[in-house]
């Protein structure tokens, strides 16, 4: 009996030893192969994955991984660096701008990047009317001087320019190959381009990937560029893969089925204690903030300048960072991020209940009145705007302002913002490239900007600032010095307004495993995939 | 039991302790934690508790003897919320179910008695909305209503009703062919007489038995209608939404913990209760 159990043993000592060696040579087999695979945890946000058509926090990641805009933004965040644009020069009145293309870059077929590619693909930027084809605003002429050197007049000066070109969305792609997927760049583009479900399966870029599948609400699968004329990326393969919430990702992270997760908040990555994950806290570029609709039906007359600059008050905004991202984060004077020309001197605001009670009484609204406050009911960027709102209503009701919540999907609130259907707001804002003035268009008062319409709605009278329109040119006609000193003029108009009120700027978790190195936060780009490598 | 007569069984009801007594214990439990439930929802205001929708201390503090459930991401009483969230979820579950039985059942006994068209179209409506699933059905409504605990409780009527509507058709379709209401016709009584008087006494024990154990999986989506957001708005101390809250701040598990026991406590309590109801009234199921 116990010979019998021996050899039996012995039989199944030897069956797990061969089993443990497949299961070794299997595993040994699959380190090879995720030594070459780079897995990315996101909530994608993926619109579309044409250039052109794109605009999302995930598409500026895929967009600098397949294709290469003139310029990039350089790893302090502030300097533009070359890209397929080795020199770059404009005029003295920044109206005119000429660019050398690299005469080694090609596109992922072999093909020379020349500069009728960049007039084609700015072109069709431009009439596309997509949603980043404001870049494009303003140009007179795009022209190819010879087949490396392209030159741009725009209308009235803009020194932004040159960063507006370091922008994912004006990578080049290679005219030919995207005119033969569909794709239109005159006039017709806006109605009759009909390319964008091709660009779901194609690229056509300069970049070190090049885009092998797209799978929506799955998976983004990128493979290196054999044919990149630049230093190859640290890895062959990247997926970018489908993790809703910031708790999943920091348990595949722990896990180790993902290699980098970006969207975890800073709570949950307070209980992170895993030695295989590295996690660094770094300031973001981007910021929530609660908006004034004195234009609404309800809002006639109370929502007067005084009245929003006492509620502004009210607000506690230490509070708020720590209820929002238990202090993880940065307080924002201007609706400008930190570290943006003209933020520098910026005091942020205070709070003062009793200023804001005397104020209110002076506006004859001591005892207070009822807001309805619609936001989409989101969480961005570790912010819970729920929690943010809720907080917000506890602020206002010190000072007798009663505020209804309406937490709303975000395609209701869109509709919401274009019918004055508000009184109060709460959204987020990330920047697009690295520049003020994509903040004076978006948030000034100028007639007919963004926000003149939500928030003044059908009474613009009630929000436009004159002054912000004239500023904003100024600023586009300096540069260095004189052009900060008048983005700082126009964010202390955008703060005396008294519509946008930003309340939190999230850092950022950059949560990677141990071995990861290159992981980068960029203004521009969000996350420079082709600077990643293992250890 | 000594008698299995319809007038036997409606005396049995209305002797709540004799009925209590012949509950079986699960039964009992689930009348006593319902009864919990009902005696907070009328007088939670009255408690010694701390305001549910102000700060009571520092944000995520786990359980302690100060905060019995801890804190949330706003620093409010975990504990203070979930009592005082049975005001909000048990008067909706109550309504949803009173208004789906009320009005399901006199469609469906409608349907039954008078059949013909009124049949075809009753009925007819209620495949369509059954064929549904009632979540999805409660959130295109919902979503369509806008947010709001009263709009969701509008949505889960629309879904419930059919359920009441074809139960309550079949019991009067079985019961309209008995001797005593041939008798009664031929007696000469009418038809609105012999629907409510004849009939309908006859019909109601399943209703009462499926609207208890319904009374769980409405308050259980109403609460999943808050947690996707369109029940209760912020800052109501609903079940669902507080469990939402939660969800995104997972490694503080105390502030769904509250919440979803109380959840938990409901739905297994009607279940109970509407299992000792079938075992009392339903001699036919399985013992």
């Amino acid at each position: 009996m116990r010979n019998i159990s021996l050899s039996k043993n012995r039989r199944r000592a030897r069956r797990t030893g061969l089993l443990l060696g497949t299961v070794g040579t299997l595993a040994f087999g699959s380190a090879l192969a995720a030594q070459e695979t780079l897995v990315v945890g996101r909530s994608m946000d993926v619109n579309s994955l044409d250039p052109s058509r794109a605009f999302c926090d995930t598409c500026q990641v895929y967009l600098t991984a397949v294709y290469e805009p003139l310029l990039t933004l350089g790893e302090d965040n502030k300097t533009l660096v070359p890209k397929l644009a080795t020199t770059w020069e404009n005029n003295d009145t920044f109206t005119e701008f000429t660019f050398n293309l690299n005469p080694d870059a090609v596109f992922s077929d072999g093909s020379p990047v020349e500069a009728s590619d960049v007039v084609w693909t700015f072109e069709r930027l431009r009439n596309l009317k997509g949603s980043p084809s404001f870049l494009m605003d303003g140009t007179q002429s795009i022209e190819a001087v010879d087949t490396h050197t392209v030159k741009i007049i725009v209308e009235a000066p803009n020194s932004e320019f040159l960063n507006k070109v370091s922008a994912p969305y004006t990578g080049i792609m290679n005219a030919e190959a995207a005119m033969a997927g569909g794709a239109l760049a005159d006039e017709s583009a806006a109605t009759a381009d009909g390319a964008e479900g091709w660009f779901l399966e194609n690229s056509v870029g300069s970049g070190p990937f090049v885009l092998t599948n797209y799978a929506p609400e799955d998976e983004l699968r990128l493979t290196a560029n054999s044919a990149y004329y630049g230093t190859a990326p640290g890895f062959g393969e990247v997926v970018i893969t489908q993790i809703q919430d910031s708790v999943s990702q920091a348990q595949a992270l722990e896990t180790g089925s993902i290699d980098i997760a970006m969207q975890i908040d800073a709570d949950t990555a307070k209980n992170m204690n895993n030695p295989d994950v590295v996690t660094e806290i770094v300031p973001s570029f981007n910021f929530v903030y609660f908006a004034f609709m004195p234009g609404s039906e309800a809002m006639k007359g109370k929502l007067t300048p005084p009245v929003r600059e006492a509620l502004t008050y009210a607000v506690d905004y230490d509070g708020m960072i720590e209820f929002t991202v238990g202090g993880n984060g940065n307080k924002i004077a201007a609706p400008i991020p930190n570290g943006f020309p003209g933020t520098a001197n910026l005091m942020p605001r205070s709070q003062d209940v009793e200023k804001a009670k005397s104020m209110l009484a002076d506006a004859g609204l001591g005892d207070g009145f009822t807001m309805e406050a619609v936001y989409p009911n989101d969480n961005v960027y570790g912010v819970d705007l729920n929690i943010m709102m809720q907080k917000l209503q506890q602020d206002f009701a010190q000072v007798g302002v009663d505020v209804t919540l309406k937490p709303v999907t975000y395609p209701v609130w869109r509709e919401d913002m274009a019918n004055g259907r508000a009184d109060l707001t709460a959204v987020y804002y990330a920047p697009d490239y690295y520049g003020s003035g994509q903040y004076a268009a978006y948030f000034g008062m100028t007639e007919g900007s963004t926000w003149v319409s939500r928030a003044g709605y059908k009474s613009p009278e009630t929000v436009v600032n004159a002054k912000e329109g004239e500023i904003y040119a100024a600023a586009l006609a300096a540069s260095g010095d004189a052009a900060d000193a008048k983005y700082e003029e126009l964010a202390k108009e955008l703060m005396a307004d008294n519509v946008i009120i930003p309340l939190v700027s999230p850092n950022l978790v950059l949560a990677h495993r141990s071995d990861i190195q290159g992981v980068r936060y960029s203004a521009c780009c969000n996350l420079p995939l082709a600077e990643i490598s293992r250890k | 039991m000594a008698s299995t007569s319809p007038r036997a069984r409606m005396r049995a009801l209305s002797s709540g302790r004799a009925l209590f007594g012949r509950l079986p214990l699960t039964g009992k439990i689930g009348v006593l934690i319902l009864l919990f439930w009902a005696i907070t929802v009328v007088s939670v205001q009255f408690w010694p508790l701390v305001d549910p929708l102000m700060m009571a201390g520092r944000r995520l503090q786990p359980p302690s003897g100060a905060h019995w459930l801890g804190t949330d991401a706003l620093g409010r009483d975990v504990f203070s919320r979930t009592l005082h969230g049975a005001a909000y979820t048990i008067p909706v579950a109550v309504m949803v179910v009173v208004f789906a039985v009320v009005i399901g059942s006199a469609l469906g006994a409608i349907a039954g008695y008078f059949g013909g068209w009124f049949d075809a179209v009753i009925m007819r409506t209620a495949d369509v909305t059954l064929s549904f699933p009632p979540i999805l059905l409660a959130m295109t409504v919902a979503a369509a209503l806008g947010p709001g605990l009263p709009n969701a409780g509008l949505a889960m009527i629309i879904v419930w009703w059919p359920i009441y509507a074809r139960l309550m058709r079949a019991q009067v379709l079985e019961v309209r062919t008995r001797e005593h209401v041939e008798a009664a016709i031929a007696g000469g009584a009418g038809r609105g007489r012999v629907l409510v008087v004849h009939i309908l006494p006859l019909c109601w024990t399943p209703t009462l038995i499926n609207a208890t154990m319904d009374f769980g999986q409405v308050a259980l989506l109403a609460a999943s209608l808050s947690f996707i957001g369109l029940g209760a708005v912020p800052p109501s101390p609903e079940w669902g939404s507080m469990i939402s809250e939660g969800a995104s701040k997972f490694y503080s598990w105390w502030i769904a913990f509250g919440p979803g026991m109380a959840i938990l406590s409901v739905v297994l309590a009607t279940s109970f209760l509407g299992d000792g109801l079938r075992d009392i009234f339903d001699r036919r199921g399985p013992q």
